[in-house]
């Protein structure tokens, strides 16, 4: 039993100990802790317009696409969704790198700086808001009619059907989206520093423009850890948000 | 007993596709207590007069009452909270415990927590579900036996005086869904709700229905109870619908009590055998019936089978299992009777003490009369 147990947790961490392992040995060995050190307090700016990014960003999506795919579910809305469905669709197909050029290119024709933080802000929350809409509408189309028949017919409202019966049976597929709109901005999120949105994007490219392997690594490894991060504390959270009776990846140790 | 339920004319027309009227001026009475199969061909329009009792489907013209209150001036979500709710598909909440989805109704009724949590305890005895083994499980832990019978318990926790049941066992395995029918119909003899049932399973309908409404194209053909339908079917619909078995389907309904004969050919076993020789020779029967000091059955004495060393009359009993409880079902007991050769099954009470015995002549008698 407890051989099995120690086995599984060996068999689970191995790798994450392998990637980290291989992760701090390509920091140090270009030079970037020593880089990171020196340029300590610009280090923890750069982290925190990475965050910001990342957090921002994430948080106007889940917002806003969660509610929009919701909404698009209610039976008045039966012959918008799929237009909006389409529009999403063509829109997640757009590169990362492209969104950020839409973004430099198009906001300045309405009125408004293509420059700077909100920009890539906002090129990024339409980047992430599509996955979130998409997996909420199928989420909770994907919720059995015959589950909303009894719910219906036992004299449920509408809104207690809707908080109690359709988004918590639609979650696992709500958090698969969640998870991977923060996978694509996580990703993206470097991206933001061609349009002067800051964060760890600029010491990736610098090191890239002057080949200095520590500047970029300086950049990159961080990027890489938080992307971890975040995928972690998703991960985490999803055990809270997610009834037992919904979750289909139960891992089980017995 | 009052009436508990009423529908007065009730139909309802699809609108387009030629004004079809899927249910066309339906009336019937249902008294406290009973149970009404709403049983019909497909597309015959049963679940949809069911569902316009709870206003799922909205009335076009005619009216149901509801224990004297007209259903249309009742607030929809109070009416359907005060109306159990079972369907096909069962519908259980894959998010939520089985303790939760039974509590779901309560909740809304808002009822107190411990008064809940006691409903939701019975509740599962009532259904034979441990609550201490099931309670915190999820609907997908269950098989579709269980998940049903779970479904029966939610839809009867909010203690509504009308249960509506659209083919509650019709996804179960014929072996499952007969024990669940006689689960419910247990349960039903405690709780004596008014149940309205669907099902597309005549056979269905005679076994729990106390009336049966037959439908037809949206017309009610018929509405009695299961011996009428079965003696005294309206037309030829309702007999091919029933079927040319229906005479033995009349089986069903009647316990082996209301057909065998009392004094049956009995003999204590501890007797000397001659007693029984005696008896075969004053008569011409071939079979007696052997019991112990407390009438218990322990066999079937044959009168061409007697050893003869034989000196009592237990030396000559041979054991048999051509016996019945009186609260078996005459199919069951003529079916026994064909089984073995003695000609008659030996009734007995639940503690196989002798009460009587049964012929097919008998229950000739009894569809007869």
């Amino acid at each position: 039993m407890i051989f099995r147990i120690g086995f599984q947790l060996v068999k689970r961490l191995a790798p994450v100990f392998l990637t980290i392992l291989f992760i701090v040995w390509l920091y140090t060995y270009y030079g970037a802790w020593d880089y990171t050190i020196k340029n300590i307090s610009e280090f923890f700016r750069l982290i925190f317009e990475h965050f910001a990014l990342v957090v921002i960003s994430m948080f106007c999506a889940v917002l806003v696409g969660v509610t929009l795919g919701t909404i698009m579910t209610r039976k008045s809305m039966e012959k918008t969704s799929s237009a909006i469905m389409a529009v999403v669709n063509i829109w997640q197909s757009v590169p990362s790198l492209g969104v950020i050029a839409l973004a430099y290119g198009f906001l300045p024709l309405i009125g408004f700086s293509g420059i700077g933080m909100v920009p890539a802000l906002i090129a990024l929350f339409f980047h992430a808001v599509a996955p979130i809409v998409r997996n909420t509408y199928a989420g909770i189309e994907s919720v059995s009619k015959d589950v909303i028949e009894a719910a219906t017919g036992m004299g449920m409202t509408k809104k207690q059907i809707l908080f109690q019966i359709e988004l918590p049976n639609a979650m696992p597929v709500i958090a698969g989206g969640v998870r991977t709109s923060t996978a694509i901005i996580v990703g993206t999120a470097p991206l933001a520093f061609l349009i002067g949105g800051g964060g760890l994007g600029f010491w990736i490219f610098t090191g890239i423009a002057l080949v200095d392997m520590g500047i970029m690594m300086a950049g990159a490894v961080p990027v890489a850890i938080i992307a971890m991060l975040f995928d972690y504390c998703l991960c985490i959270s999803e055990k809270f948000l997610v009834s037992r009776g919904v979750r289909t990846d139960e891992i089980k140790i017995d | 007993m009052g009436i508990m339920l009423s529908l007065q004319k009730v139909t309802k027309i699809y609108p387009g596709a030629g004004h079809i009227k899927a249910v066309n001026e339906l009336s019937f009475d249902l008294e406290e207590g009973e149970i009404c199969t709403v049983v019909g061909p497909s597309g015959c329009g049963k679940t949809t007069a069911m569902k316009m009792i709870n206003r799922l489907i909205s009335i076009s013209s005619g009216k149901i009452i509801i224990d004297g209150n007209d259903i249309s001036r009742l607030n929809t979500i109070e009416l359907r909270r005060s109306i159990g709710y079972v369907i096909q598909n069962i519908g259980l909440f894959p998010n939520m415990t089985i303790g939760e989805n039974i509590a779901i109704i309560p909740k809304l009724l808002k009822w107190n927590k411990s008064r809940i949590d006691e409903k939701v305890q019975r509740l599962l005895e009532i259904v034979n579900l441990d609550p201490d083994e099931y309670r915190d499980r999820y609907p997908k832990e269950l098989s579709g036996g269980q998940q049903q019978r779970i479904g029966v318990a939610r839809a009867m926790a909010g203690d509504p005086p009308i249960m509506l049941m659209d083919e509650p066992f019709g996804a179960i395995d014929p072996i499952n869904r007969e024990h669940l029918q006689n689960e419910f119909l247990k349960i039903q003899e405690k709780v004596k709700k008014t149940i309205v049932f669907v099902t597309h399973d005549i056979n269905e309908a005679i076994k729990m229905g106390d009336k049966i409404c037959l439908l037809k194209d949206g017309q009610l053909v018929q509405f009695a109870s299961p011996e009428k339908i079965l003696t005294h079917p309206e037309n030829d619909f309702v007999a091919s619908f029933v079927g040319r078995d229906r005479t033995l389907k009349r089986l069903n309904l009647f316990t082996i009590k209301r057909a065998m004969k009392d004094n049956p050919p009995v003999i204590h076993q501890d007797e000397i055998i001659e007693t029984a020789r005696n008896m075969f020779s004053k008569t011409d029967i071939r079979y007696l019936i052997a019991v112990d000091g407390e009438g218990t059955l322990t066999g079937i004495v044959d009168k061409h089978d007697i050893p003869d060393k034989a000196t009592c009359v237990k030396d000559a009993v041979t054991p048999t299992d051509a016996w019945l409880t009186v609260h078996s079902s005459l199919k069951d007991g003529l079916s026994e009777i064909f089984t073995h050769d003695y000609g008659f099954l030996v009734v007995v009470d639940d503690s196989k003490k002798v009460l009587g015995w049964l012929h097919t002549e008998d229950i000739k008698e009894m569809l007869k009369g």
